[in-house]
């Protein structure tokens, strides 16, 4: 049951990363790289606000998701629009916004490892402290209860707008066809904007619970969730909000097994190898739809 | 090297039976049997969406067919490879300019050039490796294709430098320089204005003298009386009518399905 | 008192494997394969010389022969899996493939050293061995990028339709995209091993495959020229940044940055361009301009205007 708990717990944290970029990736056909960098630098910054004053949790939290939310917008507006403006066809786009995001990632990083000297950063400043409650056998930490009512709300309300309202359906749209997209008048641009402002909110949150959770991260620790976040992506299938649920806590399960029946660090493998296994399996995902571009 | 019809009249030089291609539920193509003789210029006519281009790309395997037999020379050939069919000596035109925008005329065209000097070292010598790798250092079928296109002081253009009207004419300049045994051209006049294509229509009559046969997409129904032996009509992946492109226009089913509009308007 | 050359002998050493490092990204980059395994290769030619010259006490060449032979065995087996996967989700695959083998590399006991990897990995690999290697190397990449072949690598990236109806095979020269990577990038990791003595796991992650893209993304992904201003100014780059001090890391961040989004063709692309546009200027001076010999060509014609425009009228009519 313990296990379940953190399988539970760690699958949540995927979650709300790999949302963001699922989102963008199935309806805007960005695949941001620059995901892992806003994750991290969203949580470097509330560390750095915490180093003047004293905040509480509600606060670090809301900083996570300002600062997130503004990255996006600005890498979405410096980089991805003038990838898109520039670029010859659809292919050489997604591409070029694959190496963009890369490039763009760079940045943050290279100031969050000057500031840091590479060391791991946390909240210690802040006055939220991480409690355990212990029901019967099972112990959780508040954090960790909060970071899976987080994911679930946020997931849950993603999938219902994407499903139910106006706009979401808009977002489909353009996920599916562009051009018909378009010929409906919906402002690609806006559209746009709003799902990378979604997107890089929900990185941004999710590093800040993310460094609670964990006590401090380092900042070169996107990278590695950047991959795993393609992998429960791909797992579940590109745009598809059952799926990236499905790979999120498929992974976290995954991983919890390599981690208690192997010695070793063989668990960063897992996220890798599925990824690999995927797509030779079945590229399009458990979840979704037949990919119909042809090479 | 070039086709001697004469030696293979009873032969056709492409035969489709009972050709299709579905995607998924659409019937793009649907049925269709037809023989080129050698030596002839055909023609497929067909309002938009009537699978003209999807024929083409079922014959020049480029496209997946559902169902039916494809035979070159009398030989089956619906599992080579779409690469393959350069040896064959097939080749085929596209409905876009399809032109490499980083090389200039020239290198465009020796790409066709090249295909064929690969199909001829196959036959005999093997060549160095620092041949194959740098391929032959000038190639005549490259000259020659410039000249009948009349793209003589072009050769160091790129692409973007010129006209839609002179990109098609390094389009048909390429697929020249394979030495074509079988010719597929789609829609080569389209953006081209009516001098350009009598200019167009007298090449394809000219390479015609010389044994090559073709099969020709085309919309202007002039450009068609003036350039085919026969006309296939097409509509909704099936073929309605075929025979002399006099005849084929003045069919009826062949005008209610595509002339009424578009015959009034070229006329 | 050191010449130049003496106190700068890391960074000539790191610009050669750099190259060699990102021509096995730009070689199937060029082909319109977007494979990653370079660094992939890199990381097990890299333990393989390592492990035969410590183990086997193998000389220079057999440890850098070897590496190469297995990482294009490699990449070919790893091309027949994944050559029809496209675009991204190639990309992907093969970045899982890299990171396997560090992860392999962690764990791979006394064999690879663990976290801490391999050292000692001393033989009598030369300087100027290095140079002529790469220089090999080199010279047989610029080849594939002239003549025939370049043609035809041209025709497989920009338009494979077309290449397969020009002759072309795909799949044969996406495989062969994929063997020549490995072998490459086999032959980089090999090297680098050999002149630094040591690798760990930390060499060969994540980081070098950004540090592969971003030097053929500054330099320019479509010549090895692009990859020879790339590898230069990344090895270099750092060094000269010293002079600003501790904010080089931001300021290199901030170079790749804007390549990647204003220079999608590089350094090199930018003056292939100035130069076709210096070009076309000296050919109107010289040469009838081309607006001259179309007219020419459509004298015949009374009605003849702007070829362009009559297109755009063609595609009005349904």
């Amino acid at each position: 049951m313990q296990d379940l708990l953190s399988v539970v717990t760690l699958g949540s944290i995927y979650l709300l990363f790999a949302l963001g970029m699922s989102l963008t990736w199935g309806t805007i056909d960005i695949l941001n790289f620059g995901h892992g960098a806003i994750f991290m630098f969203s949580s470097f910054t509330a560390y750095l606000v915490l180093q003047q004053t004293e905040l509480g949790l509600p606060l670090i939290m809301l900083i996570g998701l300002i600062v997130g939310a503004l990255m996006s917008l600005l890498i979405q507006v410096l980089a991805f629009e003038q990838i898109i403006k520039r670029a010859k066809d659809k292919r050489a786009a997604e591409m070029q916004i694959l190496i963009g995001g890369i490039g763009v990632a760079i940045i943050p990083l290279a100031i969050a490892q000057h500031y840091t000297k590479s060391n791991p950063f946390g909240f210690s400043k802040s006055t939220f402290k991480v409690n355990t409650w212990t029901m019967g056998d099972l112990r959780i930490t508040n954090i960790a209860a909060l970071s899976i009512v987080v994911a679930v709300v946020l997931w849950v309300s993603a999938a219902v707008w994407l499903r139910r309202s106006r706009q979401g359906l808009a977002l489909r749209s353009i996920g599916v066809d562009a051009e018909t997209a378009a010929l409906m008048g919906i402002d690609r641009r806006k559209m746009a904007l709003a799902t990378m402002a979604v997107a890089g909110g929900m990185a941004g949150l999710s590093g800040v619970l993310f460094t609670f959770g964990l006590g401090a991260i380092t900042p070169e620790s996107g990278d590695t969730l950047l991959v795993k976040a393609f992998a429960c992506i791909i797992l579940g299938g590109v745009g598809s909000m059952r799926g990236v649920a499905f790979g999120a806590f498929f992974l976290a399960a995954a991983e919890t097994v390599v981690l208690t029946q192997t010695s070793g660090s063989w668990v960063e493998a897992v996220s890798f190898g599925l990824i690999f296994l995927v797509l030779l399996v079945r590229p399009s995902g458990v979840f979704g739809r037949a990919e119909v571009r042809r090479t | 090297m070039s086709a001697q019809p004469v030696e293979q009249t009873t032969t056709p030089v492409l035969e489709l039976r009972d050709l299709a291609v579905h995607f998924g539920g659409v019937k793009a193509v649907d049925g269709i049997s037809m023989k080129l003789m050698p030596g002839l210029i055909y023609g497929i006519i067909g309002p938009n969406g009537s699978g003209k281009s999807t024929l083409i790309g079922a014959i020049t395997r480029l496209t997946r067919m559902t169902r039916g037999e494809l035979l070159f020379d009398g030989a089956s050939y619906e599992h080579v490879p779409p690469s393959r069919l350069a040896q064959l000596r097939v080749t085929r035109t596209f409905q876009t300019v399809r032109l490499l925008p980083d090389l200039n005329v020239r290198a465009n065209i020796q790409i066709g050039a090249d295909a064929r000097t690969t199909s001829e070292q196959k036959a005999g010598r093997r060549p160095s490796w620092f041949e194959r790798l740098r391929g032959p250092a000038a190639s005549p079928g490259v000259a020659d294709a410039i000249r009948r296109t009349r793209l003589e002081g072009f050769e160091s253009y790129y692409p973007s430098e010129m006209s839609y009207g002179t990109q098609r004419r390094v389009e048909i300049a390429r697929a020249l320089a394979m030495d074509p045994r079988l010719l597929l051209l789609d829609e080569p006049t389209a953006g081209m204005n009516q001098s350009e294509r009598a200019e167009i229509s007298g090449l394809l009559r000219d390479l015609r003298e010389e044994g090559l046969t073709q099969l020709l997409v085309e919309h202007d129904v002039q450009m068609m009386l003036d350039t085919c032996d026969y006309v296939f009509a097409m509509n909704s992946g099936q073929l309605i009518a075929e025979g002399e492109p006099d005849e084929v226009v003045r069919n009826p089913a062949v005008q209610e399905a595509y002339l009424g509009k578009k015959w009034g308007k070229d006329a | 008192m050191m010449s130049f050359y003496d106190s700068h002998l890391v960074l000539f050493q790191a610009t050669f494997t750099g190259l060699i490092l990102a021509l096995s990204i730009q070689v199937p980059l060029r082909m319109g394969v977007f494979s990653f395994a370079g660094a992939g290769s890199y990381g097990i030619g890299a333990y393989l010389a390592a492990i035969l010259v410590i183990k086997q006490d193998a000389s220079a060449f057999v440890a850098i022969g070897a590496a190469m032979l297995a990482t294009a065995v490699i990449g070919l087996l790893l091309g027949l899996l994944i050559f029809k996967l496209n675009g991204l989700y190639l990309a992907m695959a093969t970045v899982a493939f890299d990171l396997i083998i560090g992860v392999i590399a962690i764990n791979g006991g006394k064999t690879t050293g663990g976290s801490t990897g391999l050292y000692g990995v001393i033989t009598d690999f030369t300087m100027s061995q290095l140079f002529t290697i790469t220089l090999i190397a080199l010279v047989l990449v610029a080849l594939s990028e002239v003549g025939r072949t370049g043609r035809r690598v041209d025709a497989v990236r920009d338009d494979p339709e077309l290449a397969s109806s020009m002759g072309i095979s795909l799949r044969r020269y996406r495989l062969t995209a994929f063997v020549v990577s490995g072998a490459l990038g086999g032959l980089a990791g090999s090297m680098n091993v050999l002149v630094r003595s040591a690798i760990g796991p930390l060499d060969i992650g994540f980081g070098l495959i950004v540090l592969g893209l971003t030097m053929i993304v500054v330099g320019g992904s479509r010549s090895w020229k692009g990859a020879v201003i790339g590898a230069v100014i990344f090895t270099w780059l750092p060094d000269v940044l010293t002079a600003i001090g501790a904010w080089q890391e931001l300021v290199y961040g901030i170079v790749v940055a804007l390549a990647a989004v204003f220079l999608p063709r590089g350094i090199y692309g930018v003056l292939v361009d100035l130069n076709k546009g210096l070009q076309r200027r000296s050919r109107e001076r010289h040469d009838p301009p081309p607006a001259a010999a179309e007219e020419a060509a459509g004298d015949v014609d009374p009605t003849t205007g702007d070829v362009r425009e009559l297109a755009l009228n063609e595609e009005a009519v349904p």
